[in-house]
């Protein structure tokens, strides 16, 4: 009966500490924890009371994300009405916590971008072999975990980031996708004609017009971040990405994207506090289907500044050769 | 009987936070081998307070009186910082010890993963490695 007994409350545990974690990036870790926490300390953040949009996978749900944003947590105001720029389209500028998402894939948080539900989720997408196990993968288990084309199988299949390292373990650019999935926040600064990402992680930007009179030079280079062009739907803005250079991929994971890939992106700012994000990867190449990712932003408290990155200054395990110093590949698909 | 299930409770925990700590961030894996692991006490003698990982250099002294540095890796300052933790917290002299870190893939470094604890036990400077990208 005591083993029985004792069963139960282990389960109980760490049910309970998961869902602990899931919450955690909702919630501002305390403050301290350590001998003598700095007076100049971040104020503990009280839990969020939750926004008008639902959110799915992808980011700080299941989705693998957690940690969000440095853990920028709920903001210190209550929401109050979505803030508006002077051409009346809803203004986006903030210091937001984005989900972390480490792994697009994770199980609940691909989504199917053409199956809307009437109160605004998404159903989930399904895909031939889904869930099967690569039998072929290096560097650890993998699965059919998103619907590959034969291209994409085999990219995914031969990541193996311990044999050949990663761009991002090099501090290389991590790229759009990277970006957007990383644990430390962002900065957006807008006005009627364009949208600015200060991406915290490695103190890079990307810079999206919304203006459409303007025009990018049909002769760009294709580049780590792409190219970005926003346009409003409603109250949605909507930003395609393409000219990518190829050497990226699209989450800590390491799961696979073409230079080809179209990434559409959505924003929509329900309150003061609050943005739904989606993402939906479209790159036939890769993948035999469109699917999607729905994050919620949260606004972080202003005392949470954008601070400096700098991922060179002492990446002790690649200067000692603890990692595997990522190449480029001799030829990009 | 609650001494077996606080047992319980804090093991369940342990090791789920310790198996989410392992799929935070890929250089877990890239950098450290799980499989190899080390236990040591000594004195804090430098904290590289740098991106993209925290670094505590720590001193330990063999029973053959022979000196290891290690570093142990942790979170990225800026997280540090957001959780309200300054590498004041941690002065240089003060005795920490790392239970079962992993060690470094590479042979020649002396760079570790783990929790390091204080002598009260509670963690110093915050959990390790964490996500850095």
């Amino acid at each position: 009966m005591r083993i029985r007994w004792n069963s139960i409350v282990t389960v109980v545990a760490i049910l309970a500490v998961f869902v602990l974690v899931q919450v955690m990036p909702a919630v501002q870790a305390p403050a301290g924890g350590q001998r003598g926490a700095g007076a100049a300390a971040p104020a503990p953040q009280a839990p969020t009371a939750g926004a008008a949009a639902p959110a799915q996978g992808g980011g700080g749900g299941r989705g693998g994300g957690r940690g969000g944003g440095g853990r920028g947590g709920a903001p210190a105001a209550p929401a109050g009405p979505t803030p508006r720029l002077p051409n009346g389209k809803p203004d986006l500028s903030g210091h937001w916590a984005n989900p972390y998402t480490n792994n697009m894939a994770a199980r609940g948080s691909v989504m199917d971008p053409t199956k809307k539900n009437a109160d605004g989720t998404y159903a989930p997408l399904t895909w031939d072999r889904q869930g099967e196990a690569l039998a072929d993968a290096k560097g650890g288990a993998k699965t059919f975990d998103l619907p590959y084309t034969e291209w994409g199988r085999k990219k995914w299949a031969d990541y193996d980031v311990v044999a050949n390292g990663d761009y991002a373990g090099t501090c290389l650019p991590f790229g759009w996708s990277r970006n957007i999935n990383s644990p430390h926040g962002t900065q957006l600064l807008q006005n009627n004609d364009a949208l600015a990402f200060l991406f915290e992680q490695n103190t890079w930007h990307t810079w999206v017009p919304t203006n459409p009179d303007f025009k990018w030079p049909k002769d760009l280079p294709p580049t780590w971040n792409g190219t970005s062009v926003g346009r409003w739907d409603g109250d949605t803005l909507i930003i395609e990405t393409t000219g990518f250079n190829g050497y990226t991929r699209l989450d800590t994971t390491g799961h696979p994207h073409s230079k080809d890939v179209k990434f559409i992106s959505t924003f929509l700012r329900t309150d003061s506090n609050t943005i739904t994000h989606t993402v939906t990867v479209h790159d036939p190449k890769a993948y035999t289907k469109d699917w999607m990712n729905v994050r919620t932003w949260r606004l972080k408290q202003p005392t949470d500044v954008l601070m400096e990155y700098s991922c060179e200054e002492n990446n002790l395990g690649l200067d000692d050769g603890a990692i595997v110093k990522w190449k480029f590949p001799e030829t990009v698909d | 009987m609650k001494k077996n299930h606080g047992i319980a409770v804090l093991v369940g925990a342990g090791l789920l936070l310790a198996s989410l700590n392992a799929v935070a961030h890929h250089s877990v894996a890239a950098e450290f081998d799980t499989n190899k692991k080390v236990t040591f006490t000594g004195t804090v003698k430098k904290i590289d307070w740098m991106n993209p990982h925290i670094y505590t250099h720590v001193e330990v002294k063999g029973a053959d009186g022979k000196v290891i540095v290690y570093r142990v890796e942790g979170g990225p300052p800026n997280a540090l910082y957001r959780q309200g933790i300054r590498p004041e917290q941690l002065p240089i002299g003060t005795v920490v010890t790392c239970t079962n870190c992993s060690r470094s893939k590479s042979e020649t470094s002396m760079n570790v993963n783990g929790r390091m604890t204080l002598a009260d036990g509670k963690a110093a400077l915050g959990a390790p490695g964490g996500p850095g990208n």
